[in-house]
């Protein structure tokens, strides 16, 4: 071995001695006993390594990080538990409705939302709660649909007629199982907001199957969703079917 | 995982969680955002992790992904070309004593991303190289590289900071001899 060799070992030595049991480190350490250059290289990067350490080691994360962070857990666990809780309703309501014989609206289908809608309105949740950030904003929904585009994420050929007219908050997109998903937020005239929701179809059938619009009420939230080309969007609010059915018209 | 073992888990790593995502981001609000939403996917996803031992490595591993995925749409920042760093250059070394620990982390946010993350996960003194390795999903070989070099680029930066003004950290003049106490 030579010191260019130990050099690159000894890089990643700790400087508290963590490490001066490692057998990787052994020869390199040996070397070091070996050669005076050598060991004054390595006493001054130890040195320097420790000094780096111990300026890092009186950063303080801010005071109300702690009770933020479970805070933030409490209340995404207490959502998941009603939204369990609402599921088992749903579907509690859906079994009585279909032994009693009941119509239920030819657009609605009592399927529970998929994987990449239940994240979506866990994204857009913690986007109203402020619990994270808008990934850009703007008052002009076109600007958003313009850098989603421009930074490959799912964005639509067109707003809906209805959404175009409002002004947008801001735009977030995520991942799901690989899959990019994109979220627009608007702002209501009556004060509430509404989502846009954007992602791919990975597959025609899915796409055929999609055709329609399907309206799901989960919990607070009212759901559509439909196909578009190769997209598929799902519109959300925290309302009733009804409030969601005038933005689709 | 018990919400009494979540609170420990939160107690033992929410700080180097942090100092790790501010050395990645650009301002502490997007630090603590980081590791809130790291936190948020353990309480979601962590569960699925079987070996309870690997958590630590589990949230540093996540934070960094979400911090790759949120840069991933932003524009990056000009690229230091690693001809700027002699590895051997140890001649003259930057007094870090000197210098008060915004000006080192601000050094340390002006190396570029590749050698930053392996940097304060190295300086964070909890990781070994091979836990490093695993976190950021590169070879040990990679790893000993870009400290190497990170730590290179580290002292240009600390140099560049030692000589402006107002990075100090200025120790109080002791009295001269003979001064009286009034």
């Amino acid at each position: 071995m030579d010191n260019r060799e130990a050099k690159f070992i000894l890089s990643v030595y700790r400087p508290d001695g963590q490490d001066a049991s490692d057998r990787r480190f052994a020869e390199a350490l040996n070397q070091v006993r070996r050669d005076p250059m050598l060991e004054r290289w390595f006493g001054a990067s130890v040195a320097f390594d420790a000094a780096i350490a111990e300026k890092l080691r009186v950063i303080e994360a801010p005071p109300d990080l702690h009770e933020n962070i479970l805070a933030g857990v409490k209340v995404s666990r207490v959502s998941r538990w009603k939204n369990q809780l609402a599921k088992w309703a749903i579907a509690a309501a859906l079994i009585l409705s279909a032994a009693l014989g009941s119509l239920i609206w030819h657009n609605t289908r009592p399927a529970p939302l998929a994987g990449w809608q239940t994240q979506a309105l866990d994204v857009i949740s913690s986007l109203v709660r402020n619990e994270s950030s808008f990934d850009a904003q703007s008052n002009q929904p076109d600007e958003l649909v313009t850098w989603l585009r421009a930074n490959d994420a799912p964005a639509a050929q067109k707003l809906p007629d209805n959404l175009d007219k409002l002004s947008s908050l801001g735009c977030k997109t995520f991942s799901w199982n690989g899959i990019p998903v994109s979220v627009i937020c608007f702002a209501r005239p009556d004060g509430g907001l509404i989502h846009l929701v954007m992602r791919t179809s990975p597959a025609a059938s899915d796409r055929i199957r999609e055709a329609e619009v399907k309206l799901i009420q989960r919990g607070e939230w009212a759901t559509a969703t439909w196909c578009e080309g190769e997209m598929i969007y799902m519109l959300a609010l925290e309302g009733s079917r009804d409030q969601l059915r005038s933005y689709l018209l | 995982m018990s919400e009494n073992d979540f609170e420990q888990l939160v107690d033992r790593q929410y700080t180097p969680l942090f100092r790790f995502a501010l050395s990645l981001s650009r301002s502490e609000a997007e630090a603590a955002d980081l590791t809130q939403q790291t936190f948020f996917l353990w309480a979601s996803k962590g569960h699925q992790l079987r070996d309870s031992s690997k958590a630590k490595s589990w949230l540093f591993t996540t934070l960094y992904r979400e911090f790759l995925g949120r840069r991933r749409h932003e524009v990056r920042f000009p690229k230091i070309e690693l001809d700027d760093a002699r590895e051997d250059e140890m001649s003259i070394l930057p007094n870090v004593n000197a210098l008060d620990s915004g000006a080192v982390l601000q050094a340390l946010r002006e190396v570029e991303e590749a050698f930053r993350a392996p940097l304060t996960l190295f300086y964070l003194e909890q990781f070994s190289y091979q836990e490093i390795a695993d976190v950021l999903e590169v070879p040990i070989g990679t790893v000993m590289s870009r400290l190497s070099r990170g730590k290179a680029l580290l002292r240009q930066r600390l140099l560049s900071k030692e000589d402006a003004p107002g990075n100090k950290v200025v120790s109080f003049q002791s009295k001269k001899k003979g001064e009286s106490h009034g």
